[in-house]
């Protein structure tokens, strides 16, 4: 990874900025959506494969920037909705798109079941994921000296 | 299935806070079917996504809209060897590929 971004930063012009945007796991929350509001169902569960991902990371960028390829200059996170129809819609993409790091508890699964079965006709079930963006600047020798 | 994917558009809206695409050249890692790519790309001079997964580029330029034909440009490569120039750049969006 460490190689690919000194790419990145070979192709990027002086002062050139790189954004990284990306999720981070965080045991994301399930909740159910309605005109009574946002009820939380529960959370997932982390897979080592997306932790360990995650620390390699940050593990990258913290080389780039000791290395002094770039450097960061804002960060912030923010909430992605993943939202369905119905739980079994969500449940089924989960199984199918996201198994290799995350899963559900049938306890999660069955509060979300039973709050979107007693909400009104439009509720929904979403996953908030978070997501982190950064702002990195390409170092320039001026930069350095 | 009904899958909205940020139906509140927080991803447009941070992107665009933290990075001026105006006039810039754009390079995007890991842009798949273009999801990320179609929130900014009409305002750039140009945009280069890149992605080793062909099936994900060739349903990318297909959803490419037809007035962005001469703007955003797909390729199929791997960001450990990247097929461009030094400096060719002014902005680089890592999408969710790190």
């Amino acid at each position: 990874m460490v190689h690919a971004l000194d790419e990145i930063r070979r192709v990027l012009r002086p002062n050139g900025i790189l954004i990284d945007i990306r999720p981070l796991a965080d045991r994301w929350h399930m909740e159910v959506v309605s005109a009574n509001g946002v009820k939380e169902t529960g959370r997932v569960n982390d897979l080592p494969e997306q932790v360990n991902a995650d620390v390699a990371s940050n593990e990258t960028m913290k080389e780039v920037e000791s290395r002094g390829w770039l450097k960061r200059e804002e960060e912030k996170f923010f909430p992605f909705f993943y939202s369905w129809d119905t739980p079994s819609d969500m449940e089924e993409f989960i199984a199918e798109d996201w198994s290799d790091f995350i899963g559900l508890s049938e306890e999660s699964k069955q509060a979300t079941r039973s709050a979107w079965a007693i909400g009104d006709a439009d509720s929904r079930v979403r996953v908030r994921v978070k997501i982190l963006i950064t702002k990195w600047k390409k170092v320039t020798d001026a930069d350095q000296s | 299935m009904t899958l909205q994917k940020d139906p509140e558009r927080n991803e447009t809206k941070y992107l665009h806070e933290f990075a001026d695409f105006t006039g810039k050249h754009v390079l995007e890692i890991g842009c798949g079917e273009g999801r990320l790519t179609w929130q900014y790309a009409k305002e750039t001079q140009t945009t280069v996504g890149i992605d080793p997964d062909r099936n994900a580029l060739r349903i990318a330029t297909v959803d490419r809209p037809f007035d962005l034909e001469n703007k955003i440009h797909f390729s199929c490569a791997d960001s450990q060897s990247l097929p461009f120039s030094k400096e060719t750049f002014d902005l680089a969006v890592l999408a969710w590929s790190l």
